[in-house]
């Protein structure tokens, strides 16, 4: 399995190498279809590669690295949420066929607040951060209670999407607005105790996958950075050869390895147990380490290339701006800091 | 040999034969005590070790408690910091430095006349630092002279560990002042009690006094106590300097991971469990507490798959050196006043104690010893990331 997964990630770096950064979703999105990287974390009995939440990630970090602007990290999360329901198993094979060969089914990377109103059984609230929308067929959305769990098909009444513009241009987000929609209508996967355990081990997932996509775009920018300091030459030297510049460097790779190897850590203990709530704490510190150091990357980055740093044409920014949403994206509503230290001090 | 099932079997061995052996009350019974005390139970506590075979786990096989893998002495090592065991500071430099040493380029004779004494407890130390050799190692200027069978020593070491108490020391010395500095390095094994020999403890800010200075006053050493050849003592001292390399951070990184709960207890006592920026700290803190455990152990895997590149120990160092020190800071402003009375060190103790300020100065040992950050993060900038390296020769530019 481990050589797979190098194979698919050393492909993944080819296509990338090849569609430029940022990675055009109109480029992207087809190309990885074919590629089948959709069904790498699918399990084998579905007809997917059975490489699992590792191999998500593993394409997340690469994904990252090239700024994708495909919506491959909820559409996985999507996927996961049905293959892991309460469908009957043809059924979910079904949707995994639709799912992996171009109709997007997107997620929130945060959570919606929605709910359902008891007596009529109808779906109403608002789901911000919906990758993609307009693309997509369907969205994985859940209760704010977190007792159902369901798919919802965006072309029906009652369903609109209003695109959002962030400072991050290498994704593009929806607010997505439910009014009195009919919980009949739509397909349930999980309710009561399972759907409670099915968005537990949503938010770990989405945690771990934002913490992959962290990782790869903060590789991505520090070797940038350095191939900058490398080439640019004032007082007759390189840039890289004054110590005040190399020790900051060494810095933030020290602070990258540190959050790689606990995102691997975390990989490694929490695969088969997704969804208990020890995974999902070893999860909140591999998210909040990894995006806070993509972030601390990014801002040393912008200093250490100077002027160039501050124009438009030079990815730079992008790297950064993702760097910065990456850091407010998924569950911890007062940040990641106060829900790991609440969950140690025994106060949450 | 490191079957899974093997590798559990040693572990629950380990794990009950430190239950049962682990000194009780040994934190109370270091505070406050005098040196005497400490070197006592220290040698209690080696020679425990040292009968049950963990002491020496990196010896190669045919010593007592040799022959153990790598993977082997990651479980006693991990194993002593979940027991919270006193940590073998007064023999450190015998069984890793000097017995590595030994054992990697000292001649069979040199081991036998030499390897059996470290097992039954003598103590060594290093001489290496000097007063003005301290990043700068090679620069070092104690002088050894061939004399016939002898070299002649003259000079000063210092921040050498424990020296006060050494039977022996590691000593670099120069033998060569003509070529480019490591070039004239010679290594050799020194009697502390030959003649010429004087040791000054140094009081350092903690109150304790665990590094000291030897001087040389024309003292003889045999050469058949020189390892290696002469003049290639740089090459030695640094085949064997980093000999416990990722073992002893993996126990450290450990330690440290099973310190956090004093600071909950600290938290509590203090009543700010509620405050949002102490627990924004704290929780930062745990993050990154678990990555430097992640790396340790993922640098030891490096070692063991033989993987590993220049650069990734000084990772390890570096980013375990930071943490510690957020971790003895957030303790030290959390205390208050109350950290700011001093209830008396604690000796041989680990770097998290629960008393604020002496962790937090002590945790200076960490980022200056041993290579200090600021080389660690030239070697990570140079080797690792591949930055120009420093140009040679240097000059001080004259000012206009």
């Amino acid at each position: 399995m481990t050589d797979y997964l190098g194979e698919l990630r050393d492909s993944a770096r080819q296509v990338l190498a090849g569609t430029g950064t940022p990675a055009s979703e109109d480029k992207l999105w087809p190309l990885l279809v074919e590629l089948g990287w959709l069904l790498a974390p699918v399990p084998e009995h579905l007809g997917g590669l059975g490489l699992g939440i590792e191999g998500a990630c593993s394409l997340h970090t690469e994904l990252g690295g090239g700024l994708s602007q495909a919506a491959y990290l909820p559409a996985t999360l999507c996927l996961d949420a049905v293959c892991h329901s309460d469908l009957p198993e043809p059924e979910r094979a079904a949707w995994v066929e639709r799912l992996c060969s171009g109709e997007l089914g997107t997620a929130p990377l945060t959570d919606p607040a929605l709910t359902l109103a008891s007596g009529a059984g109808a779906l109403s609230g608002l789901a911000a951060t919906v990758q993609s929308a307009d693309r997509a067929s369907h969205v994985l959305l859940w209760t704010a209670d977190h007792d159902c769990l369901l798919l919802l098909a965006l072309d029906q009444p009652g369903v609109q999407i209003t695109s959002r513009a962030t400072w991050d241009v290498t994704r593009r987000l929806f607010d997505l607005r439910v009014d009195n929609a009919a919980l009949a209508e739509q397909l349930v996967l999980a309710r009561g105790d399972a759907a409670r355990a099915a968005v537990r081990r949503l938010h770990t997932l989405r945690d771990l996958s934002l913490a992959a996509d962290a990782i790869g775009g903060a590789a991505a920018l520090l070797a940038l950075t350095l191939e900058h300091l490398a080439t640019r030459r004032q007082f007759g030297r390189p840039l890289a050869l004054f110590q005040a510049l190399k020790h900051r460097c060494a810095d933030l790779k020290t602070r990258l390895a540190g959050a790689e190897a606990l995102l691997q850590d975390s990989l490694a203990a929490i695969s088969t147990e997704a969804g208990d709530a020890g995974a999902l704490h070893t999860a909140h510190k591999a998210k909040y380490l990894a995006c806070a150091t993509f972030l601390n990357v990014a801002e040393e980055s912008l200093q250490l290339h100077g002027g160039i740093g501050m124009a438009d044409e030079h990815p730079c920014h992008l790297f950064l701006k993702r760097a910065m949403l990456n850091e407010h994206l998924g569950s911890a509503e007062q940040g990641y800091e106060i829900a790991i230290a609440d969950h140690f001090l025994g106060t949450a | 040999m490191d079957s899974e099932e093997n590798i559990r079997s040693l572990r629950m061995a380990v794990r009950a034969w430190l239950r049962e052996n682990v000194p009780a009350g040994w934190r109370e019974a270091m505070t406050g005590t005098d040196q005497a005390s400490f070197v006592s139970a220290q040698r209690d506590w080696f020679a425990k070790l040292s009968e049950a075979g963990y002491a020496t786990p990196h010896w190669p096989e045919g010593w007592p408690g040799g022959g153990r893998s790598l993977v082997e002495q990651k479980v006693i090592f991990e194993e002593v910091a979940r027991a919270d065991a006193p940590r073998l500071i007064l023999f450190f430099v015998a069984l890793y430095h000097a017995a590595c040493t030994l054992l990697e380029c000292g001649t069979a004779e040199q081991r036998e006349r030499y390897l059996p004494g470290i097992l039954a407890g003598e103590i060594w130390c290093q001489g290496f630092s000097e007063p003005n050799a301290g990043s700068d190692l090679a620069s070092l200027k104690t002088r050894a002279e061939r004399r016939g069978d002898h070299y002649v020593i003259n000079g000063q070491k210092t921040w050498s560990t424990m020296a006060q108490y050494a039977d022996r020391c590691l000593l670099l010395a120069r033998s060569d002042r003509s070529g480019p500095p490591q070039a004239g390095l010679t290594y050799l094994l020194l009697d502390m009690k030959s003649k010429g020999v004087s040791v000054r403890p140094i009081s350092q800010i903690t109150g304790d006094d665990e590094f000291a200075e030897i001087f040389f006053d024309d003292v003889e050493v045999p050469v058949t106590d020189r390892v290696g050849e002469e003049g290639n003592g740089w090459a030695v001292a640094q085949a064997t300097l980093a000999s416990e390399r990722g073992l002893t951070l993996v126990e450290l990184s450990q330690r440290m991971r099973y310190s956090l709960p004093l600071l909950r207890d600290l938290m509590r006592a203090r009543r700010c469990e509620g405050d949002s920026a102490a627990r924004r700290d704290l929780g930062a803190l745990i993050a990154r507490v678990d990555a430097t455990c992640a790396l340790a152990d993922q640098y030891l895997l490096k070692r063991i798959s033989g993987t590993e590149v220049a650069g990734d120990a000084s990772m390890v160092k570096l980013h375990y050196s930071r943490t510690l020190r957020e971790f003895v800071s957030l303790g030290r402003r959390l205390s208050g006043l109350q950290g700011q009375y001093d209830p008396g060190f604690m000796r041989g103790a680990t770097q998290e104690t629960g008393n604020w300020t002496l962790d937090f100065m002590n945790s200076y040992n960490w980022s200056i010893a041993g290579g200090s950050d600021e080389i660690q993060r030239n070697i990570i900038a140079e080797r690792l990331l591949g930055m120009a390296r420093e140009p040679k020769n240097w000059q001080l530019e004259s000012p206009a």
